[in-house]
């Protein structure tokens, strides 16, 4: 039995691959992935220079790009790339445990409101309905200026508004497998509604949530970025986003410090887009809705 | 469901919304740790300084001193009113200070997202006419990555070529400081030449997410059975696509600006920013929390009910909606 289970789980993998090894646009973006998360992860290994400032900062800040500092320097002369390089750790990080709790909260609202019905459903849709009819910006703004910036309250503020999507997803997928033989019986031999929900939907669901959670990684990279921009980010941890409000800032947009500017909004554009091939292949593969057309 | 279900359904929809912000905006104000008389006095000025009385005076100016459920009431009834208090940083009205501000928000919205929709509709039935081609994938790819920029990042970048490098357009603003325009077509055509660059990020921004739903939207139009017919029948390209897929376009538009609305405020808010354009968001970016709450409970009011009105439109054009309206 357990050979015939680890065979049948292999040829899923194989299968997957192959299926995934089709879409060109996921393989670039995997591609752009890996790169930025070893470059994130090895940042120490990978430059010389501190992301602290070391003194002579009259002498070296606003350096244009050198063979020194391949990037330039900033408004206290630190290597931007080495800031950039630290900064992708920050952004990534964000942008993943938002991801992660905001997809934990939709499974949980779309898993009750599908598989329940009833009241529980009408009313947990309502709310869904609310909180993606509420303009996301003004209403992260006015959460992040009173909870006060810093890393869990940014994390908290973007994951408030990130749920609705997959909520309605996972709904709609755990009420068409409700309808399913085998959901059926095994509610007709007696099995607890915690046993169908955990042995049986979940599973099922779970490659959508997975596809669902890597689409929103940009999206929340992008949401911290906006609110560092607006002077909602922790200061004390350098995010790309928050590299970029420095920059504007100190008006490097006037004095034409271009380094500044334009090195980490490409990054930041880079990895939300390799997030967002990535998660568009395997929504192609996973998705019911999407596979049928 | 029939057509009046639905507009009930709706109704409740916009009217919960609306209470449920101004419950928001109610009690984060009144139960964060930082108290809101803190927030008002800088800590620049040093808070040993303000007396105990000062903080107490304060406390019942803004009427702090009362029950929560009297102050929820007068909250209520001063919301109804359209009185939302005063600014932290000059004595004036939110309400008036926003009015003002409001104005150059929509003009701003306005002229790019028309230019953006202009734009998505056009790529968006050339790329799922010719699925696969390499128009669809360069718009699809270009689509992506729009979507994928950090939008204040879009303005930085346009400031950075067309005004710093190429001095062509002017860096802030809505009309030249201290300048006074002899007549009203040289306002205009400051004003104007103020607007454009903004206007180009906000189309920018927008135009992503725009063609993509237009895109997915008229393959499913594309594939529909009158149109295969037409296609076999022998009418030319020009006619399916002008005579019958565009009029039927129109319906996914309708509920693209529905959902998008909300999207576009956020854009034109962070454009502003940028821009120094004095919108909305430019008033976000003063920390001046009462306008940042009633800018939030005034651009929920406008999202709620404009997509509900291109929700009435939606059901108004869409004949299948209307004989479910009229049947039921």
């Amino acid at each position: 039995m357990a050979g015939t289970k680890t065979a049948l789980y292999k040829r899923r993998i194989r299968d997957f691959i192959l299926q995934y090894k089709e879409s060109k646009l996921g393989i670039v973006g995997l591609f752009i992935l890996v790169f930025f998360i070893f470059v994130a992860t090895f940042a120490n290994n990978l430059s010389d220079h501190s992301i602290k400032p070391t003194g002579g900062i009259l002498k070296d800040r606003f350096k244009p790009p050198s063979s020194k500092y391949i990037l330039g320097t900033d408004d206290v002369g630190r290597d931007i790339a080495t800031l950039i390089m630290y900064g992708g750790r920050i952004s990534l990080l964000i942008g993943f445990l938002a991801a992660i709790i905001s997809g934990g909260i939709g499974t949980i609202v779309g898993l009750t409101a599908g598989y329940f019905g009833g009241w529980k459903e009408d009313l947990l849709m309502r709310i869904t309905d609310i909180v993606l009819v509420i303009p996301g910006l003004p209403l992260m703004l006015v959460l992040a200026s009173l909870l006060g910036s810093n890393f869990w309250n940014i994390i908290f503020v973007i994951s408030v508004i990130g749920w609705t999507g997959t909520a309605r997803v996972v709904r709609a997928q755990v009420l068409s497998l409700k309808e399913r033989a085998f959901i059926e019986s095994s509610k007709a031999i007696g099995a607890s509604d915690l046993r169908i929900i955990g042995y049986h939907l979940l599973p099922n669901v779970f490659p959508l949530i997975v596809a669902q959670m890597i689409l929103g990684v940009g999206g929340a990279i992008l949401s911290e970025a906006a609110l560092s921009f607006l002077g909602l980010g922790d200061p004390s941890s350098v995010s790309w986003g928050m590299i970029l409000h420095w920059a504007f800032a100190v008006g490097s947009l006037s004095s034409n410090y271009w380094w500044f500017i334009i090195p980490p909004g490409i990054c930041i554009t880079l990895v939300s887009l390799g997030f967002t091939f990535v998660g568009f292949a395997l929504d192609q593969i996973v998705n019911p809705r999407i596979r049928r057309r | 469901m029939s057509g009046r279900d639905y507009f009930i359904k709706r109704t409740v929809l916009v009217v919960t919304t609306i209470f449920v912000v101004i419950v928001i905006n109610f009690f984060l104000f009144r139960i964060m740790p930082a108290n809101p008389v803190d927030i008002l006095i800088s800590p620049t000025q040093g808070q040993e300084k303000m007396g105990i009385e000062i903080k107490e005076a304060l406390m019942k100016d803004l009427g702090l001193d009362r029950p929560l459920y009297i102050q929820f009431i007068i909250y209520l009834k001063d919301v109804l009113q359209l009185n939302l208090g005063y600014s932290f940083r000059a004595p004036r009205p939110v309400i008036q200070i926003i009015a003002e501000r409001l104005v150059n928000t929509l003009v701003l919205m306005f002229t790019g997202n028309v230019i953006s929709i202009l734009m998505a509709v056009s790529l968006g039935v050339i790329a799922a006419w010719k699925r696969g081609s390499k128009t669809d994938l360069g718009s699809l790819i270009s689509a992506l990555t729009l979507t994928s920029m950090p939008m204040f990042w879009v303005g930085g970048i346009m400031l950075l070529i067309f005004s710093v490098r190429l001095d062509l357009f002017p860096m802030f603003g809505v009309t030249k400081i201290g300048y006074s325009h002899p007549n009203f077509l040289s306002y205009l055509g400051d004003y104007l030449h103020h607007l454009f660059l903004p206007m180009i990020t906000m189309a920018l921004v927008s135009f992503g997410g725009l063609f993509l739903i237009m895109r997915n939207s008229l393959m499913d139009v594309f594939s529909e059975d009158y149109i295969l017919t037409a296609k076999a029948i022998g009418l030319s390209e020009r006619t399916i696509i002008f005579k019958n897929a565009l009029q039927n376009a129109m319906l996914p538009l309708v509920t693209i600006i529905a959902i998008r609305i909300g999207f576009m405020f956020s854009g034109s808010l962070l454009t502003e920013t940028v821009f120094s354009w004095p919108g909305l968001g430019y008033t976000i970016y003063q920390r001046d929390y009462p306008i940042l709450q009633g800018t939030f409970l005034i651009i929920t009011i406008l999202v709620v009910i404009s997509s509900f009105v291109a929700e009435l439109i939606y059901g108004y054009i869409d004949p299948r909606i209307r004989t479910g309206a009229s049947s039921g």
